[in-house]
């Protein structure tokens, strides 16, 4: 205690002027907080001697007015939990009107708490003004929830209680709205989440003022009862008791270090923080990571309860009907609810299907049902979540990035069976990384950057339209979400993250049954989750070796576009602020960069002898083949063939390609899942890819992706991937032998498809419906020193690529590599073309264009 | 004293910073910004739709120093970020009539 506190305290408490007795009183409250007691037990007893200060100022202004007046305090100092430097709102409460004596009482009680240094929030009203509520002033609305009394007229202020607070009052349900409105605009500053690495102890998300506001609600919601959070047990209202005074503890402490109204426990304060709570550990940082784990604690509850209160203060008008939605589920008031418990807890592999579920209804999953889950999960190893296929298929449709997909998997993770199911996840729980760009625990970083990429799929929504209208050509999202969950779960240790999140990402991928290519695009996403910021912001964007180099690194299109995403998304879940427009722009420009290398560029690159990969293919090659049959059929492909084809079918095409006779054709077409693949292999001749075309389209079907390549030997191989749109196949025992047939006949010449296909297209096109998309016809000079590169886009239609490739043909060009892919509604198909060997001469690109965008009918479209 | 700006590529960044250290220049402030120079940015093409690059991002690194320095710092940042190519930036020197260092008031402190 100093001399001056010791001085003070001798002085009768009646006797000490006004400062002296400020003084003393925090002093006192300093000394609590110094002993880690300054929670609030501490700041009731601060504020009763600011009451007392308050009136005592109030005996000499009374004398100015002789209008009935009461003074109020009100907000948190209204709930007597003043700290140190808090704000002391007040209230002038008048029962008559405000003149000049009143003004003057204002001043006469203001000014000398000015004088004293204290920061006043003050509001002056006569009682009348109240009698309907100030909806236009949110926070006033909000701040006399806590109105209490402090000296003056008792009439006045029993008159604006039951003005504003009596179950007559027209107050309540505004004063809902108000502050419903301004939490949520309060946590959107905090991206809407507890787990802040350097947090608000008052503001954010699960703090103070939350607190404040879960009972503000429950009183609201139940006028004339006594403002605890019912609950049976009554353990509830203890644990937002012990959040509250863990929370003010620390705010004293923080005000007692800054010497001002600050509130954020950064990085700094929360060693001095744990060192004098005491948090466990030998040294600071695990200290720290002690005391940050109470914390969020103490967070995830009050944000459930106050998630909790928020809803009952806006009951539905009538009653949500109880439904069942799927096999021991329902849907009621609640949210998803699991029927029969007792079933469920032997079956913890269908536990999932709530959280899915909840997704498809656009609900919660019910508090009993997430509680059920907590109570159960630990009886089960990580395998017994995912016995079968079944299971494995039902994650990954979860993981599917929606609206929603969040605040489901962050279910799943509070109430631990995201980490029951998937251990490796759960070493980052709450993991706490200090640098100078993140604001998350490693934990919320990941579920966050699963929030932004979800955002992406919103169709409401127009954020970054660019990136969002990437996501919307992937064929599999959810492989970028099963990255993204673990793409930093190598942080639990001081290793190379990158790695060591592969390496841990093993285990949940063998216990999925995930396929073999889409576990190496899941390693290649979480290995590579760096490089193309790496790329983008610290190489020379304007380089064109730097996108070919890391266009070498993704290798197709596919990859790219999930790494971009990946990449966005993760930056931006870094901070509020770390995704600046500048960095999205050199994002989108090494996206584009790159894409172009990848679709355009590609001719240029072939395979040559003694290349490593062909070395690998001859080490491993099947004893029929020979090292020669090897080297002739890679030579001359392009590079990008073995980026796209793994070893197995690349030994496949070598065998068909063997012993070709000129006039043969050798194909195969096998189903994946809804999808079949086409392999052509036949010497090369005239109209190839055209009349495969035609064949494909004559029997319905829509082409996802198509490529065309020859090598040194003149052998052609088209690949194609189509959907079997009017399921002539899946209908017709005999129809792959009568697509194969008519397959051989089209590409020898045997068969008149222009005459076929006319007598089908005004069938089909009355039959599917129309895109309007504009079309466009563009040609490359830039990146393929061998080839006129012709990219044309548009709506995907009937027929359309056996009617380009056909104009293409009749402009006496050759087609020697094409790159088809349909992204929903939209076809992008480049040629790589050349005639008489070179590339075309510009009066033949012009009659080309010409003879394209008729046959597109580009003028039709600009009318 | 003299106010140095620099507009410069991104990617020189970290050689800029390591230059302005070997001539001892103590503080600077990064920024990224967006503009053009006499190219006025380019044109480039997505899917066959071409469309105008006007503003490129570039990063404005700006430093303070004592006249007798000028010099040395205009000729390591051009040395660090120089390619050669269109596009590397420009310096400019801006004259500083008085700065004080806020924590202690002194004068002139750079």
């Amino acid at each position: 205690m100093t001399t001056e506190h010791a001085t003070v305290d001798a002085v009768p408490a009646g006797e000490r002027s006004l400062a002296e007795t400020l003084r003393a009183a925090r002093d006192a409250y300093r000394a609590e907080i110094r002993l880690a007691r300054g929670g609030v037990q501490a700041a009731e007893a601060y504020s009763t001697l600011i009451d007392g200060l308050l009136v005592r100022i109030h005996e000499e202004a009374a004398a100015q007015t002789d209008t009935p007046v009461a003074l109020v305090a009100i907000g948190g100092y209204g709930r007597r939990h003043l700290c140190l430097h808090s704000d002391i709102d007040l209230l002038i409460l008048f029962g008559g009107p405000i003149a000049a004596a009143e003004e003057r009482f204002v001043k006469a009680q203001l000014h000398p708490l000015w004088d004293l240094g204290l920061d006043v929030g003050h509001q002056v009203r006569h009682v009348g003004e109240l009698e309907t509520p100030e909806t236009d002033n949110p926070e006033f609305l909000v701040a006399v929830l806590d109105a209490r009394f402090l000296t003056g007229d008792a009439g006045v202020f029993e008159r604006f209680n039951t003005l504003v607070h009596g179950p007559a009052s027209v107050w309540r349900q505004p004063t809902i709205e108000a502050l419903c409105g301004l939490v949520a605009d309060r946590h959107s500053q905090f991206n809407t989440t507890i787990y802040q690495l350097e947090p608000d102890v008052k503001e954010a998300p699960g703090a103070l003022r939350d607190v404040a506001a879960i009972r503000a609600l429950v009183a609201l919601s139940q006028p004339g009862a006594a403002r605890t959070v019912p609950t049976s047990s009554g353990r509830l209202d203890e644990a937002i008791d012990e959040a509250e005074e863990f929370f003010l503890r620390i705010r004293s402490l923080l005000h007692l270090e800054n010497g001002r109204n600050l509130n954020a426990l950064n990085h700094e304060h929360q060693e001095a923080v744990a060192e004098r709570f005491g948090s466990p550990g030998t040294q600071a940082q695990s200290q720290v990571e002690a005391l940050m784990s109470v914390y969020f604690h103490h967070a995830r509850i009050i944000a459930r309860v106050l998630a909790n209160a928020i809803k009952e203060a806006h009951p539905p008008s009538s009653p949500e009907p109880t439904k069942p939605v799927s096999d021991n589920l329902r849907r009621d008031r609640d949210g998803i609810s699991i029927i029969d418990m007792v079933r469920a807890s032997l079956q913890p592999h269908t536990w999932v299907r709530a959280f899915q579920a909840a997704i498809d209804e656009c609900c919660p999953v019910s508090p009993e049902t997430l509680a059920f889950v907590e109570r159960h999960g630990d009886r089960y190893t990580s395998e017994e979540f995912f016995p079968t296929t079944a299971e494995r298929d039902q994650f990954l449709r979860l993981l599917k990035p929606t609206p929603g997909l969040y605040d489901r998997l962050s279910e799943m993770h509070e109430n631990g069976l995201l980490g029951r199911m998937f251990p490796e996840f759960r070493k980052v729980y709450c993991r706490v990384i200090r640098d100078f760009y993140h604001k998350y625990t490693v934990d919320e970083h990941t579920l966050l950057t699963i929030r932004n990429l979800s955002a992406l799929a919103d169709p409401n929504s127009t954020e970054r339209g660019r990136f969002a209208s990437i996501f919307a050509e992937l064929r599999q999202p959810e492989l970028i979400v099963l990255a993204l969950l673990f793409h930093d779960t190598g942080k639990w240790t001081d290793k190379n993250h990158a790695e060591e999140s592969v390496r841990m990402v093993g285990g949940p991928l063998r216990r999925l049954r995930v396929p073999p290519e889409d576990i190496r695009t899941v390693e290649f996403l979480i290995r590579h989750h760096l490089q193309m910021s790496v790329a983008a912001f610290r190489r020379d964007s304007e380089d064109p070796e730097v996108a070919q180099q890391f266009a070498r690194l993704v290798g197709t299109e596919d990859r790219l576009k999930m790494l971009c995403l990946l990449t966005l998304v993760d930056i931006q879940a870094v901070s509020p602020e770390t995704l600046t427009p500048w960095k999205e722009e050199l994002l989108w420009r090494l996206y584009v960069d790159t894409y172009n290398h990848i679709t355009l560029g590609y001719g240029d690159e072939v395979i040559a002898t003694g290349q490593s990969s062909i070395s690998g293919l001859q080490a491993h090659r099947p004893p029929e083949i020979s090292e020669h049959q090897v080297t002739d059929f890679l030579e001359g492909l392009p590079q990008r063939y073995l980026r796209l084809v793994d070893p197995l079918t690349v030994y496949d095409h070598i065998r068909l390609s063997r012993d070709l006779e000129p006039d043969e054709v050798r194909l195969t077409l096998d189903q994946h899942d809804d999808v079949w693949e086409l392999s052509v292999v036949t010497k090369d001749r005239p109209r190839i890819f055209s009349n495969v075309c035609g064949v494909l389209s004559y029997f319905g079907m829509d082409i996802l992706r198509g490529q065309a390549m020859s090598n040194r030997q003149k052998v052609v191989l088209d690949l194609f991937r189509f959907v079997d749109a009017d399921r002539f196949l899946a209908l017709n025992e005999s129809g792959q032998s009568e697509v194969t047939r008519l397959l051989q006949d089209g590409v020898t010449g045997n068969a008149d498809l222009a005459a076929m296909l006319k007598g089908r297209e005004a069938a089909t096109r009355a039959r599917r419906r129309t895109i309007r998309l504009r079309s466009m016809v563009h040609f490359d000079h830039h990146y393929s020193d061998r080839y006129t590169v012709l990219e044309i886009g548009g709506a995907n239609r009937w027929g359309l690529l056996y009617n380009v490739s056909r104009v293409i043909s009749e402009h006496g060009c050759d087609i020697d590599l094409v790159l088809i892919s349909t992204e929903g509604d939209r076809a992008i198909d480049v040629f790589h073309l050349t005639r008489d060997g070179a590339k075309l001469a510009p009066d033949v690109e012009q009659d080309l264009r010409t003879g394209l965008e008729a046959a597109l009918g580009v003028a039709d479209e600009a009318r | 004293m003299k106010l140095v700006k620099a507009i410069v590529r991104p990617n020189k960044v970290d050689e800029i910073k390591d230059a302005l250290a070997a001539c001892s220049v103590a503080g600077m402030t990064v920024t990224e910004v967006r503009g053009h120079g006499r190219q006025r940015g380019h044109s480039a093409v997505y899917r066959g739709r071409e469309y105008e690059v006007s503003l490129l991002p570039k990063i404005k690194i700006e430093v303070v120093v004592p006249d007798d320095m000028v010099e040395d710092v205009i000729d390591a940042i051009m040395s660090a970020a120089r390619t050669g190519e269109i596009g590397d930036g420009r310096v400019f020197v801006i004259p500083v009539e008085d700065s004080r260092k806020i924590r202690t008031g002194e004068r002139d402190v750079v």
